[in-house]
């Protein structure tokens, strides 16, 4: 990337005279660095590190508490509802960002532009806010209630504090994520290839499913694994939104440092969602390579 | 294709109305979230800025989040400059280092650091914060400076060097001045990710450092307090002077996620 430099490290006499281990560069660059690593290192790794002790240790060092979060079916079904849940959401913003980011690519002009600064707006605006908005939307004095008690619905069905609210508010929050990422990819494509496709006969779709598509693969990617990620770790507002029945992972660890000060069981949640969230980033690397992840 | 218009604005829309909404409800006079207001005035604007309960989580803000942006900046420029100018033993363990705190959930972290922090008093405290939310912003700024670092060409470097002015001089008045504006943007993100950073605060700001988005996260769990939406207009106004800001000055503006 940047090996165009001089570096005494890489003369020969400046291995011969300092050795790579001892060379004025790699102290220059350890010095630089150290306060950084030394600041992560002790105030970023170490407490992670303690969840994970505290995980084996708390109450007595053993596997216990791993146990009771294998055996119960109730916690299989936090797993399973926070994957699910998970999932469902990058679904829906995919299915919604893609088209989004379609049309600011291609269609541009006026409308591509305002739809470029509402999605900037979006991201930039404190997900509390939003999260605060729906519950207005969806609450018992809200429009929506209104609307579907002037339909006829009687009694207006729940719309709040169940996995609905939930799903329709992380969407919201993640969609921009979505659709930057995919927009990011959509603009590198040169507009030319789709010429060339149309010039040799390939219909709009055509030239569509076999030249846009594909290229524009890598931001899907992209948008997938950090909406997919960010989703099964989100705190908030499946707390706020959502009910006691649809319960994430999350969640569940929340409530137990909150109110049962479970934390030997709180722990062992954290570590099998960091591990989860890891081992996702590892293939993500394995395959596309992490440093592109964050674009 | 007009049905892929329609559709997009629908989206759009989608998007824009949820934040849109709160406008309307910071000036409704209703004592609870109904929306349609059914009436319209000032009080919960005049409450907000009378309400210690308010104004102190916003301070609060305030603080750790300008101190975090200068902690940040501190540890990550120097760290940016070793990255992206040398070739070290121990390189990419450093760079995996600075980026794992983007990594983890933050629920994960504030488990951790409610267990650090609590026996030595760094919970219900500013400092306690302040670090936790230096770590989260860190990985951000780096981004940000090192991708500024890697655009940089170091022969402006060179010819100051060969008209004879040092290495300190070098660095003051050609490569700082060049790098200035990426290194704001990295300290502004820094500092709006330690502003808008929620779950870490909520576990272990306790009731001394508060902040502005643990103050509104209790304010929506507990009392349905009207007064959030005029705490989430005034953030969204911000958002709307800073997008404005960016449309007029590019013409397409850029985002770094």
């Amino acid at each position: 990337m940047n090996a165009t430099s001089v570096r005494p490290a890489d003369t020969p006499a400046g291995r011969k005279a300092f050795g790579p281990w001892r060379s004025r560069a790699n102290i220059s660059a350890w010095t630089l660095s150290a306060p950084a690593v030394f600041f992560i290192a002790v105030l970023f790794v170490y407490p992670l590190l303690d969840v994970v002790v505290i995980s084996f240790t708390d109450p007595t060092l053993s596997l216990v508490n791993y146990r009771e979060f294998f055996s119960s079916p109730l916690y299989a079904r936090v797993l399973g509802n926070t994957f699910w849940f998970a999932f469902l959401v990058t679904a829906i913003c995919l299915a919604l960002g893609y088209p989004l980011a379609y049309v600011i690519v291609r269609y541009g002009g006026t409308l591509g532009f305002a739809l470029l600064l509402v999605v900037a707006m979006s991201f930039w605006t404190s997900f509390l806010v939003r999260t605060y908005s729906w519950l207005v939307i969806l609450g018992s004095k809200g429009p929506v209630t209104k609307l579907l008690a002037w339909v006829g619905f009687d009694p207006v069905p729940q719309i709040l504090f169940n996995s609905f609210a939930t799903t329709l508010g992380m969407v919201h929050i993640l969609i921009p994520y979505m659709i930057m990422s995919i927009y990011a990819s959509m603009q590198k494509i040169d507009p030319n290839h789709l010429r060339a496709a149309a010039s040799l006969g390939a219909t709009p779709f055509q030239g569509f499913r076999t030249v846009f598509l594909p290229l524009s693969l890598p931001g899907v990617v992209n948008g997938c694994t950090l909406v997919f990620i960010i989703c099964l770790g989100f705190y908030v507002t499946p707390v706020l939104l959502g009910g006691p029945r649809d319960q994430m992972i999350a969640g569940l660890i929340g409530e137990q440092i909150e109110e049962l000060l479970e934390w030997g069981f709180a722990s062992a949640m954290a570590v099998v969602l960091l591990a989860t969230t890891m081992a996702l980033l590892a293939i993500y690397n394995r395959l596309v390579g992490l440093d592109k992840l964050w674009g | 294709m007009n049905f892929l218009r329609a559709l997009a604005i629908a989206i759009g829309a989608f998007i824009a109305a949820p934040m849109f909404i709160v406008i309307p409800m910071s000036l409704s006079d209703s004592p609870s979230f109904a929306f349609p207001p059914t009436g319209y005035w000032l009080g919960y604007y005049r409450a907000y800025f009378a309400n210690e309960l308010w104004t102190t989580p916003t301070i609060n803000s305030a603080i750790i989040a300008t101190a975090t942006m200068f902690v940040t900046m501190a540890l990550v420029v120097p760290a940016s400059f070793a990255l992206v100018r040398f070739r070290f033993p121990g390189r990419g363990l450093v760079n995996f280092l600075l980026m794992m705190p983007l990594m983890v959930p933050h629920i994960v972290l504030a488990l951790g650091y409610y267990a650090i922090f609590s026996p030595v008093g760094l919970t219900n405290n500013h400092i306690g914060v302040i670090i936790a939310h230096t770590c989260v912003s860190v990985p951000v700024a780096f981004l940000i400076v090192s991708a500024t670092l890697k655009g940089f060409d170091r022969n402006l470097e060179r010819a100051a060097m060969s008209s004879g002015a040092g290495p300190l001089r070098t660095f003051l008045h050609v490569t700082l001045p060049v790098l200035r504006p990426g290194f704001l943007v990295a300290a502004l993100f820094a500092f709006i990710h330690s502003f808008d950073e929620t779950v870490i605060a909520i576990f272990i700001a306790g009731r001394e450092a508060s902040t502005l988005p643990r103050k509104m996260y209790e304010s929506v769990r507990l009392e349905a307090d009207p007064v959030l939406a005029v705490v989430s207009t005034l953030l969204f106004t911000l958002v709307l002077i800073g997008t404005a800001i960016a449309a007029a000055t590019r013409k397409r503006p850029v985002h770094a996620t």
